[in-house]
């Protein structure tokens, strides 16, 4: 919605000044975290002048608190429309899956590999999103996690989770030397 | 600085890397119109994903990169606003009123190289300007110590908040937000430690890169997937059809691609306005100008031409503000901060001192890209044009993998994928709650150099601020006592703006 075309006469509490009073409550708890949350230098210098490392953070609250109280008196002549409360149960699903999977594809990277966690994540995130041709769909689960993985494995010379293959397959398991000579050429 | 200029093309056509960086030019160019031709992925969102790529490679080959992904981005929006009327970027949007018409009278292709010869003229010479302009405007910048920086730095903190989309005091409330997580782990005079609660990755800052692709890819990827099956287009109304651009046709467009390319370039150089009031605007006057005004929106090529030329012309003056003062104008250009700070090339004056000859290389390089535009925009207008029709249930995943091996590369920690994943998920709240994530961005990124640069003044004044600003630094008591006058004044027109072109036109 415009700016100016927010602002009306009438004046009434909105989700804006919630939204101001939190900033206004962040504020003070900034201010009381200060003290504590800030180091203070072992040795201090007589008559140095420099500027202390709890100023800005204490400008900072302050700012936060005046901007939060202008706000809050701001918001009452406000008109947004909260979009948060406009999406309905299609997309609080589909966001709160999307976000479902983004944590648990943090947990895959980390525990089985960048390239298998990425093929596991491609391929269910594809099909709950409409993909019903399941064979494109594993097609492009295989191969963009491994030629993403050589790109900035061997292009870009830097490092992604690997897959532990120590940990994940037995070493007397006929598939182990394979998949072990791979991972070491950094294939995935 | 000239001599810096000439050592610049040195750099660029050094024989070892100058085939890399065109190569590097080409690709960027050719991902940026894959996804501006996406309906619903933006460039931001492009940039943000594929700035990682940039990292690890030398300044000379990420920057240019990340930029032919900025050009392109821009200008292949144009291809599905021509095609089905459907933007792929904001900037596309004036792109519409002419160019569907034209694709229902079977001119879809004329449409097209209008677009794309109008987008390479008006990005050229908003390029060779901007070349021009940055080394007096350095030189200028050069003179100023760190008082003057400091309130440059605040003069532009302000502005920005004060231009960003939505209400000034929600703009600012972002602003405070930004300046305190850039807040967050040591503070950068004393390297004391602040906010880190005693967790160790926290020690460092928060950082960067996957604050950056955070707050501005995921929330993009969260309002696409609303919708699961929105915005899947059929392919058979998607055919480059009709015949070629003639000479003459392109001849009669070129005093509106001159004229909306003034209009670009002065605009891409006032911070926070960028390319959808240009190419509205280099719509509006080319309609004014003309002798026939009511073809404008059944399908003439003026206003095709108009629209993309002006769009385009912002890209290179955009750089101005951001090498000479270390001031991004916009969200786009905050992204190509973070490319410059991740090579140890933090914008501003003393860049172009130190590293002038590099910079100048990168900005040769950018001419460079327009002559690549030409070509690559031209061969593959037509896959570009079936590019609208991939499907969403594919394009959300993969875009998911490179936001988030994007952000593990940058530490290799799984504590950053937290912050990827809280950066996105705050980014998508402010989105729908009408706070501007840009001006939080600004104030991450230039908090640091601000608070240094007031450390620095307060240990020249020796105890003594106000006196020592007034009387020895006045330019610096100039700005400061300037900002409030510049803010009203920048306000203002952005709600012109605004009043006149909708919401979209302040973005």
């Amino acid at each position: 919605m415009d700016d100016t075309q927010a602002e009306t006469s009438e004046k009434h509490l909105n989700y804006n000044s919630v939204a101001a009073l939190i900033f206004v409550a962040l504020s003070i708890a900034l201010w009381v975290l200060i003290p504590d949350h800030v180091d203070k230098p072992l040795i201090r210098v007589v008559g140095d002048v420099s500027l202390p490392a709890e100023l800005f953070p204490q400008v900072i609250a302050v700012g936060i608190f005046v901007l939060g109280i202008w706000f809050f008196w701001k918001s009452r002549s406000l008109h947004q429309r909260n979009e948060l409360r406009d999406l309905d149960r299609e997309a609080i699903t589909n966001v709160a899956v999307t976000a479902a999977c983004m944590a648990g594809y943090v947990w895959l990277m980390v525990n089985i590999g960048f390239v298998l966690g990425s093929m596991i994540m491609i391929f269910v995130v594809s099909t709950y999103f409409g993909n019903r041709n399941y064979w494109a769909g594993a097609l492009v689960s295989i191969i963009v996690p491994f030629a993403l993985f050589m790109l900035f494995t061997k292009v870009l010379v830097t490092s992604l989770p690997p897959f532990p293959i120590d940990e994940a397959v037995p070493s007397n398991w006929a598939i182990y030397e394979p998949l072990k000579w791979l991972s070491n050429k950094s294939v995935f | 600085m000239f001599e810096a200029f000439l050592g610049g093309f040195g750099i660029l056509f050094n024989p070892e890397t100058v085939l890399m960086t065109f190569l590097l030019i080409a690709a960027g160019l050719f991902l940026g119109m894959f996804v501006g031709a996406l309906p619903g992925f933006t460039t931001l969102m492009a940039m943000a994903i594929l700035l990682p790529i940039s990292f690890f490679l030398h300044p000379l080959l990420g920057i240019p990169f990340l930029i032919g992904v900025y050009k392109g981005g821009i200008y292949g929006g144009s291809i599905p606003a021509i095609l089905v009327s459907m933007p792929g970027t904001g900037a596309a949007v004036a792109t519409t009123f002419d160019g569907p018409p034209l694709t229902k009278k079977g001119k879809g292709r004329k449409a097209l190289e209008t677009a794309l010869f109008s987008s390479v003229i008006g990005d050229t010479a908003s390029d060779i300007f901007t070349i021009a302009l940055i080394g007096p405007i350095a030189a200028v910048a050069l003179l100023m110590g760190p008082p003057e920086l400091a309130a440059v730095l605040f003069l532009a903190l302000i502005v920005i908040s004060a231009t960003s989309s939505g209400v000034f005091v929600k703009g600012l409330l972002m602003l405070a937000i930004g300046l305190f997580f850039a807040m967050v782990g040591q503070d950068p005079i004393g390297a004391l430690s602040r906010f880190s609660f005693g967790i160790t990755s926290v020690e460092s800052g928060i950082p960067l890169l996957p604050m950056l692709i955070g707050v501005f890819a995921l929330p993009e990827i969260f309002a696409g997937i609303e919708k699961k099956a929105s915005q899947i287009i059929s392919a058979e109304g998607l055919k480059v059809s009709g015949e070629r651009l003639t000479f003459a046709e392109f001849k009669s467009c070129l005093r509106t691609i001159g004229r909306s390319t003034v209009i670009g370039t002065t605009i891409g150089m006032v911070p926070g306005v960028g390319q959808v009031v240009a190419a509205f605007m280099g719509y509006a006057a080319a309609k004014s100008a003309s002798d026939h005004p009511e073809r404008f929106g059944q399908g003439e090529l003026e206003g095709v031409a108009a629209a993309e030329a002006a769009n385009n012309a912002v890209n290179g003056p955009t750089l101005v503000p951001l090498l000479t003062l270390g001031i991004p104008g916009d969200n786009l250009t905050v992204i190509l901060v973070g490319a410059f700070i991740a090579h140890g090339m933090r914008p501003g004056p003393q860049l172009m001192e130190e590293q002038g000859s590099l910079v100048f290389a990168i900005l040769l390089s950018i001419i460079l890209a327009n002559i690549l535009f030409l070509f690559i925009g031209y061969l593959c207008i037509p896959f570009f044009a079936k590019v609208v029709t991939i499907r969403k249930s594919f394009l959300l995943p993969l875009t998911l993998v490179f936001a988030f091996a994007g952000s593990w590369v940058f530490r290799g920690q799984p504590f950053d994928l937290a912050v990827l994943v809280f950066f996105g998920v705050f980014g998508y709240v402010a989105k729908k709650l009408h706070f501007d994530v840009t001006p939080m961005a600004m104030g991450f990124i230039l908090g640091p150099t601000l608070e240094y640069s007031f450390g620095q003044t307060v240990t020249l004044a020796q105890g003594d601020l106000l006196t020592f600003v007034t009387l020895e630094r006045p330019a610096a008591a100039a700005i400061l006592a300037l900002t409030p006058l510049l803010t009203y004044l920048m306000w203002r027109r952005n709600n012109r703006l605004r009043q006149r072109f909708g919401e979209g036109a302040a973005h």
